[in-house]
């Protein structure tokens, strides 16, 4: 084997692998590693929990026109009655009144009988037509053109989906339906879809990022400097020719030697138990390993960012858990303000904004047809809120909630996710010099 | 060499290299203080080569004199270089030293082995390489046995072993050790000692700090006193102890009959005085240590008293700094 030449890259080196084999032994010495990350992971685990009540749920079929029900008391359902052009406010108008007789279908059929039928999206801006009359309640033949046709838009029983761009360029959509088209879709079917996107964005924004995120670096990296310099055992590393800027940096690196296996495993879990939960006929999902991949990514990011923080606020001070107490009450405030306005230019001044962008960019790169499903499900038939005939579907909000759209602005996911990963990295990089500047003037006692 | 100004000599082929040879250690005026208290005051030392004790009571500033020189806290004033380096802005000259920090804290769950051969690579060294230098250092300080030991299970003098032979690998020229011998048993102090004045002999610069006189003596003769963060002495330890021997000197004396042993010592030329403090004890005051010892045991014998002990309580570092701060010996 060719020796190699000894340069000051491979010493380095050797100091990196040293002081990072260290700090990762060190953590398993210690009874509070192991407490944390045990605790990191019943939490997550509890959420996934929740995810898995939630997927074993029935949803209740909710007849959202109220056409199952019988209001003249004649045996027939109104939609059945409508569909055969009989009253059906009249008892003696029924079907059953047709030669030969038709028997009456049972109020189940009449529930979630018009499903959503949109497949595709308006560009921005534009408008398209989408639909179909599932149970033929639209196109009846007793009903005239005009009817059918309550959109005008020339096409009967369609939807006119049209894109709007809003005065702060975000494009909303408009739905006009002609009457009785896609009016009772399939809530249980809607519910447990958006559900499964909704707590996937949760765990993943929430559980990984914030919890996992700021937890687990309040308790392992505050202390990676600070207890060894109130211990005294610091003398020892700090006796050898190395920089104290660079034992911060490889202190880190040790710490992230331990969290970002430890945030894969648990993000793998999550993957594999909202794989095999998610709704549908196949047995697993796949298309969604590019969502965790992001949480992981962006959990990875954000422990990063707060070890270097927290590191360097334990250096700063020696009870700098209380520093990173309100900056951690600070990054919730943002995480849940990202939630509902993700473009709020307050949000650029914290860790959780841009690592919550790099999960929206992916969302909208995994379900490219997320902000159409959210506002299908607002839509709920076209009722809007009034009682029986229709009003938003069970899951919709919490998936309103828990998605939005990337905050830089209209670009492409690749690009807000690029920018937000660079962010990342030179608050990390910005951190670690001043932590490592804090560190080189400290007194060691 | 004067200047070729005709130049008709050759030019020059060798390149000049200046020839730098800055002290191992050089403090000028060094003071520290915190807030009202003054550390260490205008402190100004070299040193390069030998085996130097550094003496002073608990608090006299010789672990932060070790600070300032490795670099753990800045002076509040002066000058401190490190072979030529400012150690405070530059971890560079560490490469050179090892050093033996006062703290009794250590790495528990580590094995000597463990310990040593990790730090080592923080000088630059392969793994491997800080492996076999491990084993080196550890065969050195005679802990060969124990080496894949627990660092948690060692008694006091095998941990304080173990720091040393953390402190000696990539053989540094300058050895510091702080309070090397504190809480070891008589057998680990003598390992030690040993140890140290091995390093001496291998032409390392050694530099021990203890507030043991005794200790001190056994394993250097050139000291440095500090006392309340000012440098009192600086030398040779005999040189102080001659001039010290010249001074008072209490000796206790415990025997059954101190009256008729006194009778028998009062005409010896250097006893300057004679109590009785106890019943059963005898104290004498001397001017000259030396001439009053030489002739003790004969006058014992010849008063054929039975003695207990003979104590010497001024043969310390108390009284030499009493001595030295001019404030008596007694």
């Amino acid at each position: 084997m060719d020796k190699k030449p000894n340069t000051i890259f491979r010493a380095l080196d050797r100091k990196a692998a040293a002081v990072t084999e260290f700090t990762m032994r060190q953590y398993r010495t210690k009874i509070s590693t192991w407490v944390v990350l045990i605790i990191g992971f019943l939490m997550i685990s509890l959420l996934l929990l929740f995810y898995v009540d939630a997927m074993q749920r029935e949803y209740e079929s909710i007849d959202n026109d109220g056409d199952s029900s019988d209001w003249d008391n004649d045996g027939y359902p109104t939609g059945q009655e409508r569909l055969y052009g009989t009253d059906p406010n009249n008892p003696d108008s029924h079907p059953g009144t047709f030669l030969p007789p038709i028997a009456p279908d049972p109020p189940e059929k009449w529930i979630d009988e018009d499903d959503f039928d949109w497949d595709s999206k308006p560009g921005a801006g534009q408008s398209i037509s989408v639909g179909y009359d599932d149970d033929g309640d639209c196109d009846r033949a007793d009903r005239t053109e005009s009817q059918k046709d309550s959109n005008d838009n020339e096409i009967a029983c369609d939807i006119i989906l049209e894109s709007n761009i809003d005065d702060t360029s975000n494009s909303v959509y408009e739905i006009d339906a002609d009457n009785f088209v896609d009016e009772d879709p399939d809530d249980g079917k809607y519910a447990k879809e958006a559900i499964h996107r909704a707590s996937i964005l949760a765990i993943g924004k929430l559980g990984f990022v914030f919890i996992i995120g700021i937890f687990i670096p309040l308790f392992m990296a505050t202390g990676l400097i600070r207890d060894e310099m109130s211990s005294g055992t610091m003398h020892y590393m700090l006796a050898k020719p190395i920089a104290r800027t660079e034992v911060f940096l490889y202190r880190v690196l040790g710490y992230l030697g331990i969290v970002w296996p430890y945030l894969a495993t648990l993000t793998f879990v999550s993957a594999l138990v909202t794989g095999l939960g998610a709704p549908g006929d196949s047995f697993f999902r796949f298309s969604e390993f590019g969502l965790w991949l992001s949480i992981l990514f962006a959990a990875m990011l954000a422990t990063l960012v707060y070890g270097m923080l927290f590191c360097f606020f334990g250096v700063m001070w020696r009870y700098g858990v209380i520093l990173a107490i309100p900056f951690a009450a600070w990054e919730l405030a943002m995480a849940l303000l990202s939630m509902g306005a993700p473009d709020l230019a307050i949000l650029r001044f914290s860790v959780i904004g841009w690592a919550l962008t790099i999960i929206d960019s992916a969302a909208i790169l995994v379900w490219p047809d997320l902000d159409l499903f959210i506002e299908m499900g607002s839509w709920g038939g076209g009722g809007e809120g009034t009682g029986l005939w229709g009003s938003s579907i069970e899951g919709a909000v919490p998936l309103d909630y828990f998605s939005s759209k990337p905050g830089l602005g209209e670009m492409s996911p690749f690009v807000s996710m690029l920018i937000s990963t660079v962010v990342l990295l030179v608050q990390a990089a910005a951190l670690w010099l001043l932590g490592g500047l804090i560190f080189k003037g400290k007194e060691i006692q | 060499m004067m200047p070729d100004f005709d130049q008709q000599g050759l030019p020059q082929t060798e390149e000049w290299t200046p020839e730098i040879k800055a002290p191992v250690i050089l403090l000028e005026n060094v003071s520290k203080t915190y807030g009202r208290i003054h550390a260490l005051t205008g402190i100004t030392l070299s040193l390069s080569g030998g085996v130097t004790g550094i003496l002073g009571m608990n608090g006299a500033g010789k672990s932060t004199l070790f600070k300032i020189l490795m670099g753990k806290i800045r002076p509040s004033s002066g000058q401190v270089r490190l072979f030529g380096t400012n150690p405070w802005k530059n971890p560079a000259p560490y490469a050179r030293v090892g050093f033996v920090p006062e703290t009794e804290k250590m790495h528990d769950w580590m094995t000597a082995h463990d310990f040593i051969s990790t730090f080592a690579r923080l000088n630059g060294l392969t793994r491997a390489k800080a492996k076999t230098e491990a084993d080196r250092v550890l065969d050195f300080v005679g802990l060969s046995d124990v080496a894949h030991k627990q660092i948690g299970r060692f008694s006091k003098g095998m941990r304080q072993r173990t720091k040393i032979a953390h402190a000696l690998v990539n053989d540094p020229e300058l050895i510091i050790l702080d309070e090397p011998l504190q809480g070891c048993d008589p057998l680990a102090r003598t390992t030690i000692m040993n140890v140290i004045r091995e390093l001496g002999r291998m032409g390392r610069t050694v530099i021990v700090s203890s507030h043991i006189l005794h200790e001190i003596e056994r394993i250097t003769e050139q000291i440095v006193i500090l006392h309340h963060g000012k440098l009192l002495a600086l030398g040779n330890l005999h040189a102080i102890r001659e001039r010290l021997d010249k001074i008072p000197h209490r000796i206790d004396i415990g025997t059954s009959d101190p009256k008729a042993l006194a009778k028998s010592l009062i005409d010896i030329d250097s006893v300057h005085g004679i109590f009785f403090p106890e019943g059963e004890n005898l104290s004498i005051q001397t001017h000259n240590l030396g001439a009053f010892h030489s002739e003790l045991p004969k006058r014992i014998i010849e008063s054929g008293q039975s003695v207990d002990s003979i104590d010497n309580p001024d043969d310390d570092l108390e009284s030499i700094l009493g001595y030295l701060t001019g404030g008596g010996g007694l």
